[in-house]
């Protein structure tokens, strides 16, 4: 039997940016820069910039507390038909996965609607749901957020 | 930080046409709180409030948290809400978190006033 060995995963881009709101939007479009050419499809290719834009938007407020000074980190990598962003803050000791309500439950559209759950609180429910795999990983401080999307294929049974 | 999101209202017959552009954030709180309040007044009072997305490019996690709670606030009064000009990745988003359940989508405005205002089938 022969086997094809698998490419080496491949950095494309790293970055640092300032805990400052709204630096979520320089994260999305530097990844969505980065991953141009590779082969994602359009629809794809939106569901991530949504995710890294989520992902971001919870490190610089949840991890690093809006704090400036303390760099959002983004490493893009390419493993195969793998595209894995890893995004990370300073928050691993405390509640750095999103806001609190995200951390609590899923959230449910009625009982927000109904005034039983904040209307907030919409963050790592979306992301879930935009990319293939999402894996949160703590080394002390160091918090990650790990999202996977395969160049091709749809997940979620989604359009692409 | 400062907002880019930018509202329009109009009335129509028994609608209210809040027009929206440019990104809807937790910045746009006060656009879209104010929008709603100069679209529906005591003597204007719309069974209906369009929603137009067309000139939005970006939404997140805290911008539906502001549509959630405009729709709160209408169901709260009565009215029906619909939406139009969305992307094909802001529809699915609609579709995920079930706003879609609630918010009758449609392509544009176009297609969205003639099902309000157009004569019964």
């Amino acid at each position: 039997m022969t086997q094809v060995a698998r490419p080496k995963p491949r950095r494309l881009d790293a970055f640092e940016l300032p805990s400052e709101p709204g630096n979520e939007r320089l994260a999305l479009a530097r990844v969505a820069e980065c991953v141009r050419g590779l082969g994602l499809p359009d629809g794809r290719l939106e569901k991530l910039k949504t995710a890294v834009a989520e992902a971001t938007m919870n490190a610089i407020e949840h991890g690093n507390k809006n704090r400036a000074e303390i760099p959002v980190e983004v490493e893009v990598t390419q493993n195969g038909d793998e595209i894995v962003v890893a995004i990370s803050d300073q928050g691993g000791d405390g509640d750095a996965s999103g806001d609190s309500s995200d951390a609590a439950e899923e959230p449910d559209l009625l009982k927000k609607l109904d005034g039983g759950q904040s209307p907030r609180g919409w963050g790592l429910f979306l992301i879930r749901n935009m990319v293939d795999a999402m894996d949160i990983t703590t080394n002390g401080q160091r918090h990650t957020i790990w999202l996977t999307m395969r160049t091709g294929g749809a997940a979620h049974g989604e359009h692409v | 930080m400062a907002s880019m999101c930018e509202a329009t209202t109009r009335a129509l017959p028994g609608a209210a046409v809040i027009e929206l552009s440019g990104e809807v954030d937790g910045s746009a709180a006060t656009v879209l709180t104010e929008a709603y309040a100069q679209a529906v007044t005591p003597d204007s009072d719309p069974g209906t409030v369009v929603l137009d997305f067309a000139a939005v490019d970006y939404i997140n996690s805290t911008g539906i948290a502001l549509i959630v709670s405009v729709l709160a606030r209408a169901r709260a009064e009565r009215r029906k809400v619909v939406a139009c000009g969305l992307s094909p990745h802001y529809r699915e988003i609609f579709d995920i978190t079930r706003l879609s359940d609630f918010i009758e989508l449609f392509p544009d405005l176009d297609h969205a006033v003639s099902q309000l205002t157009g004569p019964a089938a």
